[in-house]
């Protein structure tokens, strides 16, 4: 039974390094010599749902890339400050990326399943990561596509095209081929912007299972949606972080103007 | 954080109209219930059953309303999911409403009374029902004052009048009971005058709510948590 009165929610400024999952300090990103964040500093709470609000363009999917270094793929970028997970800072010469972004999964907007089969795309990580033994890869597609909520409906056709699924498995597809690494932190870019609004529940109740295993952040436009899943919420504008707070506190009596201005919106 | 409350400043012009609207609504239900008061206590003061009656025929108007700014409200959550102030708005308005139909059912009470004919020949008791009738008409245009400029000032001169109000209130107890003492045969008589100055501080306490909620719209905070003497200092102090 959901407890009214017993609720207890740990207040961003109260968290410990050990109920952090991610630490973010000083950072700042540059594309082209533009800045796109600005000094963010954020402690990301470990095994809860953090969502990232803010308008198009305010640094929210750069901030999010920042954690498992994706921003590095375009060159001409420029990163300072420090990301410190599992007391480690994951900007340092000798990270290897490849670990790290096994270990920080990634989902995009829109599902972009390999051309293969459901089976293959699964553990894909895996035999990249030189995992051989079949029954090992066995375990893990199974797992990952039971947490994903996809097993049942795929089980008798794993070796059919992944191409053939709907948006929704396709995107839940993409939530298992994370899985699959067990991943520490789970990095959800607007996951359920493409699908439709059953499908978005699913998609829904599936992440709000997932934060027993994975911290997760989640980069969304849909304001009820960020209401919905996420245990703590940050405003992001123009590259500031302004407000960063529990979700019920932050959409319901939120500390800045602009967040207020935000959410109901009033952002001219 | 002090939020000054803008309602037209949405990007959606429908939104500012609706939210506006809605506040509205209570401003327009609170002005026919000061006009259902007014014309009870004359119906008192003149001992006119017949306008006692249409006072009380009128209270269906104020029902309607309030189940109308209801599923405004509803309707308003289902379709806009309002936030923050937005929120606190459209639930202010919904408790407001319930308190205002709440007042509509103690007018009809005390129309009662008149309408009985049953209504005890005593001076004190027309000059009490009058002076507690007045004050309730003073602290209720104080009230809805206070709500539609959300002016915390005005909202604690409002509370604050429900004392005095208490204060009468008691008076008529005591009285009252002295009559019921010194004519017991004529109880049920007194038992009716009773309730029915039970009702007009039943009014007095409504309205000190909707006070409370205009610093609940405002600060967001528990209206309960926060002590109007407390508020007032601060207010004082920040001139």
């Amino acid at each position: 039974m959901f407890k009214l009165f017993e609720r207890e929610v740990i207040a961003v400024d109260e968290l410990s390094l050990n109920q952090t999952g991610i630490d973010v300090r000083e950072l700042s990103v540059e594309f082209d010599g533009k800045r796109v964040l600005n000094e963010i500093n954020i402690r990301i709470p470990k095994h809860k749902i953090t969502a990232l609000i803010g308008q198009s363009g305010c640094g929210k999917t750069t901030l999010l890339s920042s954690f498992n270094r994706m921003n590095e793929l375009n060159r001409r970028h420029k990163t300072t400050g420090e990301v410190w997970i599992d007391e480690r800072n994951i900007y340092n010469k000798r990270e290897n990326l490849a670990a790290l972004r096994s270990r920080v999964g990634m989902v995009f907007q829109r599902p972009n399943p390999f051309p293969m089969s459901i089976y293959e795309n699964v553990c894909f990580g895996l035999k990249i990561k030189g995992e051989t033994s079949r029954r090992v890869l066995d375990d893990a597609v199974e797992n990952a596509l039971d947490q994903a909520a996809l097993w049942e409906e795929v089980r008798d056709r794993l070796f059919d095209s992944a191409l053939t699924l709907s948006g929704g498995q396709q995107q839940r597809l993409m939530i298992a081929r994370a899985l699959a690494l067990s991943p520490e932190i789970l990095l959800l870019d607007e996951p359920t912007s493409a699908l439709d609004p059953l499908t978005t529940l699913h998609i829904e109740e599936l992440i709000s299972q997932l934060k027993k295993t994975c911290t997760i952040v989640i980069v969304t436009h849909n304001m009820q949606q960020a209401a919905r899943v996420s245990d703590y919420a940050a405003f992001l504008h123009q590259g500031d972080l302004i407000e960063f707070a529990d979700s019920d506190v932050l959409f319901t009596l939120p500390a800045k103007q602009q967040t207020e201005d935000y959410i109901t919106g009033r952002y001219g | 954080m002090k939020r000054p409350f803008q309602l037209n400043t949405h990007i959606s012009a429908k939104y500012n109209q609706e939210l506006e609207a809605l506040k509205h609504s209570v401003l327009t239900m609170g002005g026919l219930l000061e006009q259902q008061m007014v014309n009870t206590l004359i119906a008192i003061e003149e001992k006119l059953p017949n306008l006692a009656e249409r006072v009380s025929l009128n209270d269906a108007k104020i029902d309607g309303m309030e189940q109308q700014v209801e599923q405004e409200c509803m309707r308003i959550i289902a379709t806009r999911n309002p936030a923050a102030s937005d929120l606190r708005l459209v639930m202010t308005v919904a408790k407001a409403a319930n308190d205002l139909e709440r007042i509509g059912d103690d007018i009809v009470r005390i129309n009662r009374l008149v309408q009985s004919k049953g209504m005890p020949d005593s001076d004190f008791l027309l000059a009490g029902l009058l002076d507690i009738g007045n004050r309730i008409v003073s602290m209720m245009r104080g009230t809805l004052d206070a709500f539609a400029r959300q002016d915390e000032k005005a909202a604690i001169i409002a509370h604050k009048q429900d004392s005095d109000i208490d204060r009468v209130y008691k008076k008529l107890l005591e009285q009252t009971a002295e009559e019921i003492k010194s004519n017991p045969e004529e109880i049920y008589m007194w038992m009716d005058v009773l309730w029915t100055v039970r009702s007009f501080e039943r009014i007095g306490d409504r309205c000190k709510n909707i006070c409370e909620y205009v610093f609940f719209l405002n600060s967001g905070t528990n209206r309960k948590k926060i002590s109007m003497k407390k508020n007032l200092k601060r207010l004082l102090k920040n001139g």
